[in-house]
């Protein structure tokens, strides 16, 4: 055992996807499957005078529309119910869905959704949280305070949830300080950009029970918000995930598959609805546009004695994942650090726009920006090193979180002095180069995972769990460590994942848990299914279970060669005898202990078997245009354990290129609730050109709980990026840029105005 | 909005064209809407689905193909306008099932998380090998521009093309390359 832990072995679905083979969402067809279409608002904010659907219904071809009328009352989010199906009496952004229609062909069903006559009043628009938040602003929500929503929730108004974590004395704190710094940072939405759109084939099948094929990253949440929408029992609801053209976060909450299913039921026949990327852009769930206000109070040392944040997340008009975002947050405004005295508190906010949501890492990258720029800029007004600054401040073994949650082993000092080393921090750079440091921590997402295994008459395996492979290879690394406790190689295990009725319950490919919580499910699948395989081996070998060993698929009698038999002859065997060879294993992570009076209207008080990383990098600044050029970066990441360096590496890589598009050229801007992108022509995504030299080194202080000491691995490489990038920029053309993107204006004007004499 | 009337979009009132065209070494011969695009031609017409679509305006890169062996982006052609033109895809790049050096490294160096972009960013890449079968880091990032990957980073895709043309110039040279494949491949971690 052990021997496949630590081992770059190809993905699973490589060859498959390399041969175009594989099947994603998009290239699945049913049977009698009609197509669907949305009908969606083009204003921001307007009362619903009146729909008519009569022409649509007159285009050839044209089997069901369907408006908020026609459906049941009933509201759904995951943690306030404030959404509708389709749009009843008032819509709320640009792009809400306010019809649908299904028809024999595609074209049909594109005419029909034209032909669908809405008559609107428009209304005023709350364009952004500042206005949201005014006395005597519009609500958003004007019955609000009627929906159901979570107990735990601090609401009012506009704010769909506040959460704070307060520790020591923060006044005291600060009267202790010598110095006591203000600034305040902002950032604009970005989008997941994954390239397969979102999708659904919904149909009635066996009547009375829905099946939904959907590219969605949490089947079982799709299942209990479908069952609870269409007023059926979660067990009439069979999710079953499709191939995922990438998600990032951006198909966790519904997307269309309660549409599909309202034209399917209306239709009596399966729908087909896959979004085009102008509607990816209008009505997804892009990364919240935050505006961050750090006061922190150091002592001439440089020490921190206390720090106080509020950030304001633009939620949209509807909650989806926004009221629990501001919990994880206020954890990443602590910043990996020693501070006796805090108050942080962050709030989400309704306004007229597209529902923002999770997006890998959700507020680490806004969060991390201003903490880490914050950093520098104390740094330098203190005539401190920067990494010298944090090495004074961070969190080292034994210390205790901002909510009480005592660490085990932090590698943080050694993630900064590798990373700092690798980009040779105080070596002289040329003019106008520069570069920059930020260290950052993240949570592994806890939660159960279970799932099925058993073993086939050939000796090879069958593992089925409720996971989505999203693309990140965390099911091949769940295989890997299966396949390791059995003796089998990787090519031998076949994966069944998420579908809500053949696969145990999962949390979801969410939270960089994925091959952390899968992984222990299936440690404790292989654990039982060798117990099984031991135990008739005995039998059979006449051999004690303490002599027997499994390697390259046999069972052997340790120390007598000529006693073995192979994998396939004990399932055979067992097949006779009872059925075979199978098992289930269940994980779930222990919850983190922490202080609960330190925290109000919190979803996230702990941050799970965290993990530490340093960034650094080397940029170039032209000092004419304030374009910035990415020479180097560096990845220093606690991982626990490397399960499979290789992806993990993709991950890395792959992160970092993501937060460096956030960084330096990705925004949704809007103009009042208007968004200014319709499809990637006008969204500056990184290509291959502007990828820099990226080095990853892996740290591996294995954790308590992980698979082998694994920690979650895929959304911290994007969280440091654009503080590691405005830290690098400021070190080479004295130009702090305090709003994201740092577009080359942006770099110019700062550059100007410290010239000016100003920061 | 332009208001077309229903009757104009009937399938019944739908013109089409008598389009010929070689795929992937096989002619067919297809009757087909003229406003459908070469992508509709081959994921609709003929079942072709390893040609992804994503954006619809040829800025993704996701549907790439070679038409008579250089990279376009199938959605902003017309199906019509490749009558008599050869377009190889994704499934015309291992057609006995043995996959092309390409798609072998693409496999071993990571350079695939989601995939979706992988048929794409292969055509393209093939392309790039054909003109120029040793090409420098620089000449193959130009060569990949037009394919947007969100997943990787774009690093290990790099690193795959690299691979692929030195075990492709090997083979051309008939030079035995052990070292390409054992200890020179990405299996040596």
């Amino acid at each position: 055992m052990g021997a496949l832990i630590g081992r770059s072995i190809p993905r699973l679905d490589g060859i498959q996807k390399a041969s175009g083979r594989f099947q994603y969402g998009i290239d699945l067809v049913i049977a009698g499957m009609l197509h669907g279409r949305v009908v969606r608002s083009p204003h921001p904010h307007a009362r619903l005078r009146a729909i008519d659907t009569s022409a649509a219904l007159a285009v050839p071809g044209v089997v069901a529309v369907v408006t908020g009328c026609d459906l049941p009352d009933r509201r759904f989010g995951a943690l306030i119910k404030d959404e509708t199906v389709l749009a009843v009496d008032v819509v709320r952004y640009v792009g809400q869905p306010v019809a649908a229609v299904a028809a024999l062909s595609l074209e049909a069903a594109i005419e029909a959704a034209a032909q669908v006559t809405v008559e609107y009043d428009p209304l005023p628009a709350v364009e952004d949280p500042d206005a949201a938040l005014r006395a005597g602003a519009p609500l958003v929500h004007e019955a609000w305070a009627s929906y159901v929503a979570h107990p735990r929730l601090i609401r009012h108004g506009n704010v769909c949830g506040t959460a704070t974590i307060t520790k020591g004395d923060l006044a005291r704190g600060m009267a202790e300080a010598d110095h006591v710094f203000e600034d305040v940072f902002t950032t604009e939405p970005v989008h997941q950009a994954y390239l397969e759109p979102r999708m659904a084939v919904a149909a009635w099948d066996p009547p009375g029970c829905l099946t939904v094929y959907s590219n969605t990253q949490l089947p079982f949440e799709a299942q209990a918000v479908l069952a609870d929408i269409l007023g059926v029992s979660p067990g009439r609801v069979r999710v079953i995930t499709t191939g995922i053209g990438g998600a990032f976060g951006g198909k966790l909450r519904i997307g269309v598959e309660h549409i599909a299913a309202v034209l399917a039921q209306r239709a009596g026949r399966p729908v087909r609805i896959a979004l085009t990327m102008e509607e990816e852009f209008a009505a997804a769930y892009p990364r919240h546009a935050m505006r961050i206000t750090l006061r922190t109070g150091v002592r001439r040392d440089g020490t921190i004695v206390a720090k106080e944040a509020h950030a304001v997340l633009d939620a949209g008009a509807f909650s989806g994942s926004s009221p629990g975002l501001p919990s994880v947050a206020t954890l990443v405004l602590a910043g990996p650090y020693r501070i006796p005295n805090l108050l942080l508190e962050a709030t989400s906010v309704y306004t007229h726009k597209q529902n923002f949501g999770s997006y890998r890492a959700p507020t680490g990258p806004q969060c991390a920006f201003a903490v880490e720029s914050q950093m520098d800029m104390i740094a330098r007004r203190l005539g401190l090193d920067p990494l010298a600054f944090r090495l004074r401040n961070v969190v080292r073994d034994g210390d205790v979180g901002p909510t009480g949650q005592v660490f085990g082993k932090v590698s943080l000092e050694a993630a900064l002095r590798k990373a700092a080393a690798a980009i040779g921090w105080g070596d002289r750079t040329q003019p106008h180069h520069g570069k920059g440091l930020a260290c950052t921590w993240w949570t592994t997402t806890g939660g159960p995972s279970g799932v099925y295994a058993k073993l086939n008459a050939d000796g090879t395996a069958t593992l089925a769990t409720g996971c989505a492979e999203i693309g990140t290879g965390a099911l091949t690394a769940a295989a890997q460590m299966f396949a390791d406790h059995l003796g089998l190689r990787v090519e031998d295990i076949t994966m069944i994942s998420a579908d809500t009725f053949a696969t145990p319950y999962d949390h979801g490919a969410q939270g960089s848990r994925s091959a952390f919580a899968v992984g222990n499910a299936a440690r404790a699948a292989a654990a039982e299914i060798r117990r099984q395989v031991l135990r008739l081996a005995a039998d059979t070998m006449e051999a004690s279970v303490s002599d027997l060993d499994i390697s390259d698929g046999r069972v052997r009698v340790r120390g007598t060669p000529s006693r073995q038999m192979s994998l396939g002859d004990v399932v055979r065997l067992a097949m006779q005898h009872d059925g075979g060879i199978m098992a289930g294993g269940t994980f779930a992570a222990p919850a983190t202990p922490y202080d609960t009076t330190c925290v109000s209207g919190h979803f996230y008080p702990a941050f799970n078997s965290p993990s530490f990383h340093a960034h650094a990098a080397e940029v170039a600044v032209d000092p004419e245009t304030g374009a910035v050029e990415v020479l180097r970066y560096v990845v220093a990441q606690d991982v626990g354990r490397a399960i499979n360096p290789r992806l993990i590496e993709g991950q890395i890589e792959g992160g970092v290129v993501q937060g460096l598009g956030q960084a330096l050229r990705e925004r949704i801007p809007y103009q009042g609730a208007f968004a200014l992108v319709h499809n990637f022509g006008d969204y500056a995504l990184p290509r291959v050109g502007d990828t820099p030299e990226i080095v990853s080194i892996l740290i591996e202080e294995p954790d308590d709980i992980g698979p082998h000491g694994a920690r979650g691995v895929a959304e911290p490489p994007i969280i440091g990026p654009p503080a590691t990038i405005a830290n690098a920029v400021d070190d080479a053309v004295g130009a702090r840029v305090t709003n994201l993107p740092l577009w080359p204006e942006r770099v110019l004007r700062a550059m100007r105005e410290r010239a000016r004499g100003g920061e | 909005m332009s208001r077309v009337r229903p009757q104009q979009l009937g399938p019944r009132n739908v013109q089409r064209v008598r389009v010929t065209l070689g795929i992937n070494g096989r002619r067919h011969v297809l009757d087909v809407p003229p406003q459908h695009t070469l992508l509709d031609l081959l994921r609709t017409h003929l079942g072709l689905l390893g040609t992804k679509a994503s954006c619809g305006e040829g800025v993704c890169g996701a549907c790439t193909v070679l038409l008579d062996g250089r990279p376009i982006n199938a959605c902003l052609m017309l199906g019509a306008s490749a009558d008599g033109r050869s377009v190889t895809t994704v499934e015309g790049l291992s057609p006995d099932g043995t996959l092309h050096p390409l798609q072998q490294a693409f496999v071993e160096c990571g350079a695939i998380q989601c995939g979706y972009c992988t048929p794409g960013m292969l055509l393209s890449a093939k392309a790039l090998l054909d003109a120029c079968p040793m090409p420098s880091d620089g000449q193959i990032r130009r060569g990949l521009s037009g394919n947007l990957c969100r997943c990787t980073g774009y690093v290990k895709i790099v690193e795959a093309v690299r691979l692929a043309s030195q075990r492709l110039a090997a083979r051309t040279n008939h030079q035995p390359q052990v070292a390409a494949d054992d200890a020179g491949g990405p299996w040596a971690r």
